[in-house]
Parts: C-alpha cells; sequence; structure tokens
C-alpha cells in the first residue's frame, strides 16, 4: 500500500485524529496565540492587495545589477550590450529571454541597503529586520499566516524551495515555512512502509510510549515537535500532496522550465500556488561572482533568466498572474568596477529588485541609479520600503504594530514605506 | 556555631587544596537572621568571599546578608592572599574544580532568589493599591540529582554525540561503583567518538564546506579533525588557521582563510564573532548604532589582513602567470597530435583552468598593505579611499595594561601608522631602502601580530568566549544571550561564573577536554533537566541543563548507533588525502606534463571513490553477513578495512566523515544541519518533511530491517520481556515501566515478530528520542 492516508475517512480515523490533535495540544495552542497576536485587518486603500499568492525569487550571493537589470554602457558596462526589450526598458545582454516579457515586469533600480554581508543581507532581504542576537524575524510568509491564516487546511501556507529560510521567527513554529530540498522529489517520504493498520498500530504506541515524557516536559519546544506531527497526519490523507509531484505536469510544460533545479523549483513554485499555498519561495545560489562573471552569468545568469521567463509566461497562460506576484530579490548587488579577477564584489549601496503580476504594473522602471549605476540616481527604496510594499501587494495592513512573545513591537518589514507607484 | 545550611548552599564537603583561615573570623547574619561563623576574604562588586574553618572560600551575593553585614563588608580590607584564595589551585583535580563551578551556580541561584523577591515586592506593593492579592513566587533551587539512565544518555550525546547502545548501557546501569560516572566521563573523552562530536561542534561554528570556489577543501576538516585528535590547546588551533600559509592540502589550516577567499571583511568580521565573542559586522558598513564601534575601528582591524592574498595572481610568481604560457604550450602539443585545433584549444584551457584554480588557492602576506577605506567613507577622522594603518580594538579603558596588547604594540613599533601603500608615503619610503625593507617585513608579520592577540590568554575576550562556548555545549544555554556576542561580561545570567569559568580556561591552558572534564564533573551538570518552559530574554540560573533537541548530527549519529553499533566510531572518510594528491601542483615549476598528469589524476579520482563505496546493511554486520555466506553482497568489497557502506544514497558514516554539509534532503538537512553559510547556523526546530522523514524515511527504513544491530541483539535474548527490555535500553537508554512492558506485551501478543518492528518505530518517533535531557 503505497499512501493508506488518501483513503482516511472513515468516523474512526477522525476520532484518531481528533484524539491526537488533543492530546498533544496542537489544536488549542495555536487558536489561542493567534488570538493574542491580534486578528487580520484590511490592506491600507489603493496600494495593492492585489496578490494573493507570492513566489519569490531568492538570489543568493549578491546578484550583479548592472549585468541583469540596471545596464550601462559607461565604463562599468561589463562583457555585454545592453538589449531593447518589448517593455519600456533596456535589460543587461544576458536576460534575452526576459526581453520578451519585460512588458510584464517592474523594475525597481534605485534600491539601497547598508550590509555587504551575505548572512546579515539575506536576514534583511527576508525579514527587513538587522539581524539581532535577542529576536529571530519572521518571513513575509509567516506574516501572511499570522494575519490572514491559511488559505486551505492541509497544505502548508507557505514553502521554501533550495533556500534555507525556513523559520517562523517570533511566530509559532507552525507558521514556519515547508522546505523542500529536491523539487524532483517534491514532499519527500509520503509513502508509509507499512500497511494502514499497521502504521496505526505504531502511531498509538508512539503516543502512549511517550506520555509520560510529554507531561513532564511542557517546553514550546516539545509542543512545537507535537504539533508538526499532527499537522504531518492531516497532510498525509490529504488529496492535495499531488500539488508536490511534478510527475503531473505535462512533458511541454517541464520543457518549458528546463531541467535546473531553480527551473523545476519555479515550476513546483507555481504548482503549489494553484493549489493554494500562499507564499513560495524559490532560492538559486552562485550570485556570488567575485571572479569571471562573464562565465559566471553565461550560465547562472542565462538559466535565471530562461525560467524567470518561462514563470511569467506560464503564470500569464494558467490565468494566475494578475493574483500572483513575483518578486525577485538578492541581499546586495555587485560592484560596477569590475575587479582583477574579472568579477564584481559585493555592492549594497545601489542595486535592482524585479516585481511581476500580482497587481504591478508592466513594462515600467522605478527609480534609477547613476550613469554608472554606483548610486542611486533617484527615488530611493529601502529594503524595508520593499518588504512593506509586498506585504501590502498580498493584502497585509503593513502599519499594524504586533507584538512578539517577549512584548517588542514588530510591524511588516520595519515602518517602510509601500512603494504605492508600482501598483497599476 | 553552627553553620547554616540555607545561607551557604551549595559548599559541600570539599575544601579547595589545603588552605586555612588566616584572617580573624567574624559572625555574618543573613537577612532572616541566619548566622554562620567566616573570615573576610574580598568584596567583588556585589559578591562577598568568606572562608569557612574547613578553609573553604565561599562566593555569597552581598544582599544576602544583614544590613550592618553589608556596610562591614564595604569597609574591611581584603585578605592579603585573597585573590589566590578565590581561585582554583594550579593543579585541583577535577571534581575540586567542579565543586568550586558548583559553588559559583549556587551562588548566582541566590542572586536569582534576591531579585526575585525584590520584584515581589515591589509587585505586593502595587498590588496592594489595587486590592489583589500578589501571588508568592517559587524560590529557584537547583534540579534534583539526574538518573543513572538519564545521565548515560545525556553524557554520550553530549561527548561523543551518539546514544550509547544496549551494551554500554546496560554495563553502566548494573555497576555499583560510586566512581563511575567520572569513570565514563574519562572513558568517553579518550574515545573516538570525542573527536566526531567535537569536529561536529567546530564544523558548525567555524562555517566548514567541503569547498570554495570550485575548489575543494576537504584538507581543511581533515586537519581539524587531527588537532581534536592530538587535543591540541585551542589557542594555538586558532593561532595556526589566522596565521596558516600556503594551499590547503599542504596546510590543511590554511582552510579557515581560504573558506572567505575574495572576501576578507566578512572573514574578518567572523574572526571577531567566533574567537572573540563581539559582533561589529554592522560596523563593516557604518558605525554601529548601538556599541561604540566605529567603521574605522573595523577598518584599522581588517588592515591587520590588508598584506595578505588568498589567490596567488601574476604578482606572486617570480616569471609572471604561467597559465597562459602553459595554456599555449599544451595546445601546440595537442595539435601536433592532430587534434582540432579550436576543440583542443577548448579542451586545454578548460582543463589547464581547473588545475590552475585550484593551485592558485594560497595564502600569501605581500610586502604591502593594500587596506583601504571604503569608497563611501562619510565620517569625518579620513578621507574615502584613504589607507589604514593596523589598529587593535579594545573593551575598556583598562585593557591598555594588558599584555596581549603591549606585545602587540611592541611588535607594531609606533611607526605602524605611516605604513601605507599610499602613493606619498610610498614615494618617500623609496628613499631609504631599508625602510622599505623594514615596512615589507612588518606587513608580512601583521597577522601574526593580531593573531598573538587575539589568542593571548590575557585577551579580554578570547577565552572568556571559548569558555562560554563549551558550558553552553554541556548546558544547552551560555551564560549570555548569545555567545556571537558577549558584550558586558558584567550583565551576563552570572558574571562571577562567567569570569570563572575563563580564568579556568586559562589555567588549564585552552585544554578544551580537560575544561570539559571539570564541566561534566559539576553537581550542575549531573542534575535533572529544567522541565519549565524558558521565557525568551529571561535570565536563566543553571539549575540543570535545559531540555535540549538533539542536533541534526547527534540524531543521525544515534541512528547509526542502532543499526552498526559502536563500531561506527571508528569509520573514517579518507576522501581528502586524495583530492590533495591528486591537484597539487607547483605552479612555478609547472610543466605541460605534470599538468597533464594532474588532469588524469583528477579524473580517475571519482572512480576511486566509487570503488570504495557499495554493499548493503548485511555487509556493514559482516561477521554475520559472512555466517550466513550472503555472497553477493561481499563481491564489491576490494579493501575490507576502507570499504564505506552506501545503503540508497546513504552512506554509512557519521556525520562528521560525510559531506560537509550534507546535500539538501540528506537527513541531517532535514534534521537541521547548518548548510555551514552563518555561524552557528544548525536548527533545531522542526518542520512537516522532517518528521515525513522520521516515519517514512530510508534512515528510519534501516533501524527495522532485520540486519541492523539492534535487531541483531533482540536474537540474544529469548523470553519476550528480556527483548523489550532491549529495545527500550537500544533507543531510550533506559527500561520500560510496568505500563510499558504491558503496552509491549500487548503488542507482541497482536503482531508477533512485526511487533517489533512496530515499538522500534514507535520508540524513534516519540519527542523523548528526539529530545535530550
Amino acid at each position: 500500500m503505497s499512501n493508506p492516508f488518501l483513503k482516511w475517512d472513515t468516523a474512526s480515523r477522525r476520532e484518531f485524529m481528533l484524539r491526537t490533535a488533543k492530546t498533544t495540544l496542537g489544536v488549542s495552542v495555536l487558536s489561542h496565540l493567534d488570538k493574542a497576536m491580534g486578528a487580520a485587518e484590511p490592506a491600507p486603500a489603493g496600494k495593492g492587495g492585489k496578490a494573493k499568492a507570492v513566489i519569490y525569487l531568492y538570489m543568493g550571493g549578491g546578484m550583479t545589477h548592472i549585468d541583469t537589470w540596471d545596464p550601462k554602457t559607461g565604463e562599468t558596462k561589463g562583457a555585454k550590450e545592453p538589449i531593447s526589450t518589448n517593455g519600456n526598458m533596456q535589460l543587461g545582454g544576458y536576460m534575452t529571454n526576459m526581453a520578451k516579457v519585460a512588458d510584464k515586469i517592474t523594475v525597481v533600480r534605485s534600491m539601497s541597503s547598508k550590509t555587504g554581508v551575505h548572512e546579515a543581507g539575506n536576514y534583511l532581504m527576508h525579514t527587513g529586520y538587522e539581524p539581532r542576537g535577542t529576536i529571530v524575524h519572521p518571513g513575509l510568509g509567516s506574516w501572511a499566516h499570522h494575519f490572514l491564516g491559511k488559505v486551505q487546511k492541509t497544505l502548508p501556507s507557505s514553502v521554501v524551495i533550495g533556500s534555507n529560510n525556513a523559520s517562523s521567527g517570533f511566530f509559532p513554529p507552525a507558521y514556519a515555512p515547508v522546505p523542500i530540498g529536491n523539487p524532483d522529489a517534491g514532499l519527500q517520504n509520503i509513502k508509509t512502509t507499512v500497511g494502514e493498520d499497521s502504521f496505526n498500530k505504531r502511531l498509538s504506541l508512539m503516543n502512549e510510549f511517550d506520555t509520560a515524557f510529554r507531561d513532564k516536559f511542557k517546553s514550546a519546544d516539545v509542543k512545537a515537535y507535537n504539533e508538526f506531527y499532527d499537522e504531518t497526519l492531516k497532510l498525509l490523507k490529504s488529496e492535495d500532496l499531488k500539488a508536490f509531484d511534478l510527475a503531473q505536469e505535462p512533458a511541454e510544460t517541464k520543457a518549458l522550465y528546463g531541467n535546473s533545479g531553480f527551473g523545476k523549483g519555479c515550476l513546483l513554485a507555481r504548482r503549489l500556488v494553484q493549489n493554494g499555498v500562499r507564499f513560495v519561495e524559490v532560492g538559486m545560489g552562485g550570485w556570488d561572482m567575485h571572479n569571471n562573471i562573464d562565465t559566471a552569468m553565461s550560465t547562472t545568469g542565462a538559466t535565471m533568466d530562461m525560467v524567470f521567463a518561462a514563470l511569467i509566461s506560464d503564470l500569464k497562460r494558467t490565468g494566475l498572474l494578475d493574483s500572483t506576484l513575483v518578486v525577485m530579490g538578492s541581499e546586495f548587488g555587485r560592484t560596477p568596477t569590475v575587479n582583477e579577477n574579472g568579477g564584481r564584489d559585493h555592492y549594497p549601496k545601489v542595486y535592482s529588485t524585479v516585481f511581476a503580476g500580482g497587481g504591478v504594473k508592466g513594462g515600467y522602471v522605478y527609480g534609477s541609479s547613476d550613469k554608472d549605476g554606483r548610486e542611486v540616481a533617484d527615488k530611493q527604496v529601502s529594503v524595508q520600503d520593499y518588504i512593506a510594499t509586498i506585504g501590502a501587494a498580498m493584502g497585509l495592513p503593513v502599519d499594524k504594530v504586533v507584538f512578539s512573545p517577549s512584548g517588542r513591537p514588530f510591524t511588516v518589514g520595519d515602518k517602510g514605506s509601500v512603494v504605492a507607484d508600482i501598483f497599476a | 556555631m553552627k553553620i547554616n545550611k540555607y545561607l551557604l548552599t551549595g559548599i559541600g564537603a570539599l575544601a579547595l587544596g589545603a588552605l586555612t583561615a588566616s584572617a580573624a573570623t567574624r559572625t555574618w547574619t543573613d537577612a532572616q537572621g541566619r548566622k554562620v561563623e567566616a573570615a573576610f576574604i574580598k568584596l567583588d562588586g556585589e559578591t562577598i568571599y568568606i572562608q569557612t574553618a574547613d578553609g573553604s572560600v565561599h562566593p555569597l551575593p552581598l544582599s544576602r546578608f544583614s544590613a550592618e553585614d553589608q556596610e562591614a563588608a564595604k569597609t574591611m580590607a581584603p585578605a592579603d592572599n585573597a585573590n589566590i584564595l578565590a581561585q582554583v589551585p594550579t593543579n585541583a583535580t577535577a571534581a575540586q574544580a567542579a565543586g568550586k563551578i558548583d559553588q559559583l551556580v549556587a551562588m548566582g541561584l541566590q542572586k536569582g532568589n534576591v531579585k526575585l523577591a525584590e520584584a515581589w515586592r515591589k509587585q505586593v506593593a502595587e498590588d496592594a493599591k489595587k486590592g489583589v492579592k500578589t501571588p508568592t513566587p517559587t524560590a529557584l533551587k537547583p534540579n534534583p540529582p539526574c538518573t543513572d539512565e538519564q545521565f548515560i544518555r545525556r553524557v554520550y550525546l553530549d561527548i561523543v554525540g551518539r546514544i550509547p547502545n544496549y551494551t554500554e548501557t546496560s554495563v553502566f546501569i548494573k555497576s555499583a561503583s560510586s566512581t563511575k560516572r567520572a569513570e565514563l566521563i574519562d572513558k568517553l573523552l579518550a574515545s573516538d567518538g570525542y573527536v566526531n562530536h567535537m569536529y561536529d561542534y567546530f564544523a558548525d561554528m567555524l562555517r566548514i564546506t567541503e569547498g570554495t570556489n570550485q575548489v575543494r577543501t576537504l584538507n581543511y576538516a581533515q586537519w581539524l579533525k587531527q588537532q581534536v585528535v592530538a587535543n591540541r590547546p585551542y589557542n594555538e588551533i586558532v593561532f595556526e588557521m589566522l596565521t596558516a600559509e600556503g594551499k590547503v592540502w599542504n596546510n590543511g589550516a590554511a582552510g579557515y582563510l581560504l573558506r572567505d577567499s575574495g572576501m576578507p571583511l566578512d572573514n574578518l568580521a567572523n574572526t571577531l564573532t567566533v574567537f572573540l565573542g563581539t559582533d561589529v559586522a554592522c560596523a563593516q558598513c557604518h558605525d554601529h548604532p548601538f556599541s561604540d564601534w566605529t567603521q574605522m575601528q573595523f577598518y584599522q582591524m581588517a588592515s591587520f589582513f590588508g598584506a595578505t592574498t588568498t589567490r596567488l595572481n601574476g604578482k606572486d610568481f617570480a616569471g609572471g602567470d604561467p597559465e597562459k604560457k602553459l595554456t599555449e604550450e599544451l595546445t601546440y602539443m595537442m595539435e601536433k597530435q592532430g587534434k582540432d585545433v579550436k576543440e583542443a584549444r577548448i579542451q586545454v584551457q578548460n582543463a589547464v583552468r581547473n588545475v590552475f584554480t585550484a593551485n592558485r588557492m594560497s595564502i600569501k602576506d605581500r610586502d604591502q598593505n593594500g587596506m583601504k577605506l571604503p569608497a563611501d567613507y562619510k565620517y569625518k577622522d579620513a578621507s574615502p579611499n584613504d589607507p589604514v594603518a593596523p589598529k587593535l580594538i579594545s573593551w575598556s579603558p583598562k585593557d591598555k595594561e594588558n599584555p596581549a596588547y603591549k606585545d602587540a604594540e611592541a611588535e607594531l613599533g609606533t611607526s605602524s601608522t605611516s605604513k601605507s601603500t599610499s602613493k606619498k608615503t610610498a614615494a618617500k619610503a623609496a628613499t631609504s631602502a631599508a625602510a622599505t625593507a623594514s615596512a615589507a617585513a612588518k606587513n608580512e608579520g601583521l597577522r601574526n601580530t593580531f593573531a598573538k592577540w587575539a589568542t593571548h590568554p590575557q585577551n579580554p575576550r578570547f577565552a572568556m568566549t571559548i569558555a562560554n562556548r563549551m558550558w553552553q555545549r554541556a548546558f544547552g544555554l551560555g551564560l549570555t544571550q548569545s555567545v556571537k556576542s558577549i558584550d558586558n561580561p558584567d550583565e551576563s545570567y552570572n558574571p562571577e561564573l562567567l569570569k570563572h569559568l575563563s580564568s579556568e580556561m586559562v589555567r588549564l591552558k585552552f585544554n578544551l577536554k580537560e575544561f570539559m572534564r571539570v564541566v561534566y564533573n559539576t553537581k550542575a551538570y549531573q542534575s535533572e533537566a529544567t522541565t519549565e518552559a524558558l521565557a525568551m530574554g529571561e535570565p536563566y540560573y543553571f539549575q540543570g541543563p535545559v531540555l535540549r533537541r538533539l542536533s541534526a548530527e547527534q540524531a543521525w549519529d544515534s541512528y547509526m548507533t542502532l543499526v552498526l553499533g559502536d563500531k561506527v566510531d571508528s569509520i573514517k572518510n579518507t576522501e581528502a588525502d586524495l583530492y590533495g594528491r591528486s591537484v597539487d601542483l607547483d605552479l612555478e615549476k609547472a610543466t605541460p606534463q605534470t599538468l597533464i598528469s594532474k588532469v588524469t589524476a583528477l579524473q580517475t579520482l571519482g572512480q576511486k571513490q566509487a570503488a570504495k563505496m557499495g554493499g548493503s546493511l548485511a555487509m556493514a554486520n559482516k561477521d554475520d553477513a559472512k555466517k550466513k555466506g550472503t555472497g553477493a553482497a561481499m563481491e564489491k568489497m576490494e579493501d575490507e578495512d576502507m570499504m564505506i557502506v552506501k545503503v540508497g544514497n546513504m552512506k554509512l558514516m557519521r556525520a562528521s566523515e560525510l559531506e560537509q554539509p550534507t546535500q539538501g534532503g540528506h537527513f541531517l538537512r532535514e534534521f537541521g544541519q547548518s548548510d555551514r553559510t552563518v555561524i552557528d547556523g544548525a536548527s533545531k526546530s522542526g518542520s512537516v518533511p522532517q518528521v515525513l522523514m522520521m516515519m517514512n524515511g530510508d534512515a528510519q527504513k534501516l533501524l527495522t530491517d532485520k540486519e541492523s544491530l539492534i535487531h541483531r541483539t533482540l536474537k540474544l535474548a529469548k523470553s519476550p520481556e528480556d527483548k523489550t527490555e532491549i529495545v527500550f535500553l537500544s533507543i531510550l537508554s533506559r527500561k520500560p515501566t510496568l505500563r510499558e512492558k504491558d503496552l509491549a506485551k500487548k503488542e507482541l501478543q497482536a503482531h508477533g515478530e512485526e511487533g517489533y518492528s512496530n515499538m522500534i518505530w514507535a520508540l524513534i518517533n516519540t519527542r523523548e528520542f528526539t529530545f535530550m535531557q
């Protein structure tokens, strides 16, 4: 028997599930916390709110802005000439596929941050806060879970594919994104090795043997584990599991995304969004191009270009683009001047991010850098503004102060201003 | 005079050396009127040290004493030998040193109670206004001593990083020796498993990876393991990492700087964080918003590494960069052999580049310091792009008197500020050949100066940081909110204990094994784990260790123990040797022939690795396999000693011997192994995929496999009762309770042999297994 849970619809099964949930306090703990932390409020009027889902494409390592979204012709140009697009903008010479869907994107060319360190920058671009030793800040998926709850019962509200950002911050662990290491494998280990009866017997033995321990240790960590077991069992008996299975896609769609891990991750992201997952992050590494950036862009850059364009076209084709915001970001840009190893180094002072779908304008450029891409020339956007803008696109009340269990105040994007101009 | 037990909680029968009371004794009274006779030793902040008639010295919170005593203590002169009396004698035994720590823990608890009482009194006054009754707070007290069953599981997981197997557990529990705990600690500290687990800790702390910029740096991990095997003092290990030169396969310590090749500023920020508990990463880009660190200070520190390169280029070869010349020679050779010119060129270029990229990764100190302020430097004390001279940071004005600083300043000399690469200075320097040579020599020695200061026993943070980290390893929490940022030691959970642990680290000459021996022998460590939930941000008083989820490595290694037993500790990965030997090439002397030999060696490396792997679980436990004659499984075994067993995608080895880190999707990663980008990046939270893996994963299947050690151990027992006991002792390191025995009996009656697999599955999936108490 491959997956007995798909047939879990008899009364005894439901009773069993209910009992497990009660024993482990999972249900009551969650609802209690939900109340304590404040309920959802509508988004500020006229500032987005159209994105029912977000696909966050995170380029790990620091994506070069000049070779991608903010091309230059002067001394900092790099190996390729800028190219024209079907949108009202030019793009870096490697972005040949994106040039064909530029009419569907907004490029923000005036991002600016203060940290040139990978870890700190990565953290900032996910949470809107600088890392601290005393608190862990939540990412956008967990914020959305907090304000809006889950979209549907069994699937997680957020998923991260090929990336390490799977913390719920100060929210309960159940708000954490579910990590997928390998998109091809999807959600691994969903097949049980024994039959339905044996599996149930095993679960019941587990709970019996664990009673004394769970009674003794009431720590948050133990409770969190109980909740994860509950959630897992709910998921196992759900039809929605197919959302994780790339094999369900026709060959031509697979071909559109290509064979890279990033391509498969994006295809999986589309499937998940289609099935009711609200926030999916897809990570792509390889952007820390200190050496030979032309070679690196010809491989890493070309893959990103192909996959990003495929995702936008596919979302358009499936009618999801209007309600799905795709965002591409990275911890910083890269130095305008090419270094002695033919690479570019970390550069947070000015860099670019990209938005598509979910109610944002197409063929639009917001803000600019100066002639050589060294400074913000117009309409600077901070990381806090950026996070607040994504939040607003999802309809989150970004001005609302939420208190962590330790009593400290936080908002989506740390009081950043929503860049309302990018919304159509 | 009767010694009041409450006042002196924590005073054992232990006397620290043969010290006698030297000053006149006095009767001390606590706030509740209880009395004790003792000599005054010294007052250190809010801590009073008094010596009782048995010679032992007790640190106690001043606030516990009567107002009169408090006044007296403030006016009394310290005893002549006050500092010596308050310290642990140089040659103290682990038990003696542990006793001293327990005193300080007890004192911390008392101070905690004083604080609780104060807060309570305030609350009472407030509540009285509202007419509300304030509930009496529960006083903090040490947790009860842990049981032998709790102890053996904890101490195995902490020291050797895995659960004990059935034999190890039952032998220990049965032993009636009164010294068996100390003996077990000694045995484990001397074992192979200690190396595996200590390495795991460092690998997470130092972000150790397989490679950087497409170059494999496995020798770094191998070198670190060798240091742990030799129990090299920690200060020497760090010194060697900070000052290493050359390629990683010739000098594994070079891996530390090469890990961050191309990002020296990040490397420095990490160095300060990981070794000195000082978070200055913010100052990399601007003055630190909350601490005093400035961006100038950050660059002054970075300047110590300003003459160091981690990638050789034209400047570093006497005859210029040899890559182009060699590529041309090789292409010419291939053309002569009749290869298509264009294709030959691409092939040659790629092959040469691979070997060169690897061999360029080498640390060298150049004679010029290239460190400059960033182009966006915005403070008034200097201009953007100005050269920066090296200068050490300090944490307090007193630091200047510290020998660590005096030594460094002597080496830097007064002229250190004039040494730079600015054109003006360079032009002046050129007028004097001697001055140039001296500046060059100084630049080449900068890292050395920094490393000596950073690892100096008197450095204000070095010993404290590693002591705090080692304490966190044993108790699950450090003495500060984060071990990465000690900030102000006086604001730690127990300042006296933190300072004492630092001085112990120095007394023990950075011998981490000895330090841990002391910590594991404390009563505090051998107490039950704290059962209450800890509030975030609240101080912890170390009533005992906190409840900890197993680390990814502990969980995986425990699975491996259930499958293979204790022999899993001795299976070693030797890949680093092969890679280093295959790729190493002296670029100055390289010829087309030597280059070709390297390319070939690299190509065959993969085949050699694959040949070492294969097999099945039956083969892993090969004594049995031989008896049963499972010949097919044995086929692939070429070299039995070197053989690594691979089942599915899993190599049956301990985490420390696998890829660093393992790929996404591996058990270890799903369980929270760090991806090694961030210091201490491992996670201990759960997830749905992780639970799925515990329920249905490949590693889980190994445990219920009939060939796994746990199943084979079951065969040794006859009765179902004995077998049930084996299952419990093997997985949870404890005997089943009566209720559990009953449950097991029913399960076995209902499902027969299958019942054992069900029980194994159930126990592995308990929180009791996943957590360590």
